[in-house]
């Protein structure tokens, strides 16, 4: 049934910590048929290898580095990487995509996928360059700041090799920690930084200088050129090189959807004292992932805060969301956080539920909303569990169980809401509340439709299942092959065609749609065996009950009967039951 | 009725150097309509995005009053 | 006679270029094979332009100690007098030539109409 495909290396590297052992094995080209790379691939994988039931954080976890059959070629905006484990923050299965050139030097070095097993008994760090594996000390490494980190193995092994680093919130076993790579560039969401740290695994350090080969070349080499010019480098484009992910400041604010102190409400009028304009004035540079077209990343410095960034979600995180304008604190916040290793959605929304907790009286953390000094100041207590950073390193939904101030702990099965008010975008509720990870905004991201093309009204539960499924399902094949979101423009057409022409083998435009709803499925499938349902699905109390005070949304609350209703349009559209469950015939027909 | 106009992100230039203009149009007419009568054809407009009518969202179909500030913007999509 | 130029405000480190090279050259996806390495990276807090490209200086040819390099719109090696010596990628100032195999591998603009310069996607690259 599988011919060989061209573009895939099909060679997987699996890396045994505990033996400190390498071995090659191919591919399974059955699984990458039907689930493409990245995304689709490692959850394939991860289904097949990750027994139900094992501690995230144990030894019989795995974390999967996982390329696509377009990595390593000039499709623009194909450089990303999959990265995913199960996760420390949900128990769920997490899918993390990392930018930054990692990911093609891991295609060319020789792997589709490299796969970590078991744990290291000593602080260490992995070294692969091209075939060649080995296990390197990391005594010195250990206790450091990513950045500090990344900054000593650059300088012994040079510009050819990518690092991928934790930092001490990862050492440490935060549930919000992260993985970097190129300074500021994150495998961010759902304690994956844990997963490297549980395996005492401080960095992964990659070089590869071997090649990708695909079908036809110079032909299929001119006619990405070709869509490179007409459908990704285009005038409606032009914001990712200009602006970047600050053009969704002005967009979120006057579309009624920017977090205003920790979702109490929405729109912030003096936004413009933190925006894109302001910050471009400290930039220093641009910069894109490996094979990217449009260039996203800022760098830039601002007083003595440096970062490649602060992404939209950092900003209003730390911005309105903490009542907070000043932009300097920002990037600061944004610097901090990348150097402790901590996710800045998680442990920003931790922090500001901290601030209302405070002001509220329900309990005292210390921190109000606008001080911005203590917030950054708490990353680093989250990062070292010191202090109040101890509760907070918990995340919104222990610490929440723990002291109360549920309603307005901003969570979906124990991973922190990303910056878009749902009561401005109703069908984002939903879309929070069935990610396959918890609450993530990159799996079906409803403000493209009801906010910034306003394709659907936003303040209704009308059809929203099936536009909350329509979105997943773009974004799940569009994860797998592996396309960077910014590509914003790509077809189903499109991705059949670059799949066509690199493997050489017939991909249509239809099988684009069914493999992204296999991959929804296989994703739904995985939690199911560790226990999930209709009751994890869930909406933060304040979403149903409270108003918005104030923004183009004001007045807007979703009914709870909405909420149910959205829900359960979703499951008809999967064909899960009432209870969110999948049939088995249909877990059999996807593996 | 009269309205104001204000155009936002890449729309922008559609307006040349005006921040905003004042619209005389039929009362009751919509947010689509009353663009029509400034130039502007959203259909044709690949990269049109939303409005709101002073500082509400709403969509395009939907009726305008007096004195009513219409805004646009160009779309920006992503994740 | 028109040559590449870098407009490194303008580049954003994709290193597309040199993985079109590579394909055109080497029918591979191969940059490490690329006559041409455009890369940044950070470096102490700084962003790093690493710009290894041909400007045609003609270094390599005056270097060459068996003639094999001619220089005229284009670069070309005759890779039957070639000799592998590397005489020529030591001289050159860019950094762009590889030797392998015993032969030296050398930009050519793809004979005037330059690959990388039709897909650099911000216009970083130029040919003028």
């Amino acid at each position: 049934m599988t011919n060989t495909m061209l573009g895939y290396q099909n060679k997987v590297l699996r890396i045994d910590l505990t033996k400190k052992g390498a071995t090659f094995e191919p591919l399974r080209m059955d699984f990458a048929r039907k689930y493409v790379g990245s995304k689709g691939l490692a959850i394939r994988y991860m289904y097949e290898e990750l027994e139900p039931g094992i501690d995230p954080l144990g030894p019989e976890n795995k974390l999967f580095l996982t390329t696509g059959p377009l990595t390593g070629t000039p499709v623009p905006c194909s450089g990303k990487l999959s990265v995913a484990a199960k996760s420390p923050a949900t128990g769920t299965m997490n899918d993390c995509s990392i930018g930054g050139h990692v990911g093609i030097r891991l295609k060319f070095a020789g792997y589709d996928m490299a796969i970590f097993e078991g744990k290291l008994k000593e602080p260490g760090y992995v070294l692969i360059d091209n075939d060649r594996i080995r296990f390197m000390d990391a005594t010195d490494l250990w206790g450091l700041g990513s950045h500090e980190t990344e900054s000593i193995l650059a300088k012994k092994y040079g510009p050819e090799y990518s690092i991928m680093s934790i930092g001490p919130a990862g050492e440490n076993l935060c549930v919000m920690s992260c993985i970097n790579s190129d300074y500021y560039r994150q495998a961010g969401r759902g304690g994956i930084g844990a997963v490297m740290g549980s395996k005492n695994m401080k960095a992964i350090v990659i070089r590869g200088t071997g090649g990708v080969k695909v079908n036809d070349i110079v032909n299929t080499t001119n006619r990405i050129i070709e869509i490179l010019r007409e459908d990704v480098v285009t005038e409606d484009n032009d914001f990712i090189f200009h602006d970047g992910t600050t053009a969704f400041l002005e967009a979120c604010n006057d579309g009624g959807i920017l977090p205003w102190k920790n979702f109490s409400d929405t729109t912030d009028e003096k936004w413009t004292e933190y925006n894109g304009e302001v910050l471009k004035q400290y930039r220093e540079g641009k910069r894109g992932c490996g094979s990217c077209g449009l260039g996203c990343g800022n760098f830039l410095k601002i007083g003595d805060a440096i970062c490649e960034g602060p992404e939209y979600e950092s900003i209003s995180v730390a911005g309105p969301n903490a009542g907070i304008r000043d932009p300097e604190k920002i990037v600061k916040f944004n610097q901090v956080a990348d150097d402790m290793g901590l996710d800045t959605i998680s442990a920003g929304d931790t922090i500001i539920w901290a601030m209302e907790m405070t002001e509220k009286g329900i309990h005292d953390f210390g921190i109000k909303f606008g001080e911005a000094d203590k917030m950054i100041e708490y990353l680093k207590l989250m990062a070292k569990n010191e202090g109040v950073g101890k509760d907070l390193a918990l995340g919104t939904k222990r610490a929440s169980e723990k002291y109360g101030g549920t309603e307005f702990a901003m969570q979906v099965k124990g991973l922190e809401y990303p910056q878009y008010e749902p009561r401005g975008s109703w069908a984002m509720s939903v879309s929070y509340a069935v990610s396959d990870r918890g609450a993530c905004h990159m799996r079906s991201y409803a403000p493209n439709a009801e906010v910034f093309e306003a394709s659907a009204p936003p303040y209704t539960g009308e059809n929203k299942g099936q536009l909350v499924y329509d979105l997943a399902e773009f974004n799940a094949i569009k994860f797998s092959l592996c396309i960077c979101d910014f590509w914003g423009t790509i077809t189903y057409d499109i991705m059949a065609e670059l799949l066509t022409r690199v493997t050489g083998v017939e991909w249509t435009t239809e099988q684009m749609a069914e493999i992204g709803r296999r991959v929804i499925n296989i994703g739904r499938a995985f939690n199911q065996r560790e226990g999930f349902d209709r009751k994890h699905d869930t909406v933060p109390k304040r979403v149903v009950t409270e108003a918005l005070k104030s923004g183009p949304a004001k007045g807007q609350v979703i009914p709870q009967e909405v909420f149910d209703d959205m829900l359960t349009q979703y499951y008809n559209v999967m064909g899960w039951d009432e209870n969110g469950l999948m049939p088995e015939e249909l877990i059999a027909s996807i593996l | 009725m009269e309205i104001t106009i204000t155009l936002r992100g890449t729309l922008k230039k559609l307006f040349g150097e005006d921040k905003e203009r004042k619209v005389e149009v039929p009362e009751g007419c919509t947010c689509d309509e009353a663009l029509q009568v400034a130039g502007i054809n959203y259909r044709e407009i690949p990269n049109f995005g939303f409005v709101a009518v002073n500082g509400m969202r709403v969509m395009i179909d939907d009726k305008l009053s007096p004195g009513d500030e219409l805004k646009a913007w160009s779309r920006v999509s992503g994740g | 006679m028109k040559r590449l130029k870098f407009a490194k405000e303008k580049c954003i480190g994709c290193q597309l270029c040199a993985q079109v090279c590579s394909a055109m050259k080497e029918g591979e996806y191969i940059p490490s094979k690329a006559r041409i390495a455009i890369e940044t990276c950070y470096d102490n807090g700084n962003l790093k332009y690493m710009d290894h490209f041909c400007i045609l200086c003609g270094m390599c040819a005056k270097a060459c100690p068996v003639e094999a390099i001619s220089i005229g719109e284009y670069i070309q090696v005759d890779e039957e007098k070639c000799i592998g010596c590397g005489a020529c990628a030591e001289k050159c100032p860019k950094h762009v030539v590889q030797i392998r195999d015993e032969i030296a591998y050398i930009c050519d603009t793809c004979k005037g109409d330059p690959t990388c310069v039709k897909t650099c996607p911000q216009n970083a690259l130029t040919f003028e």
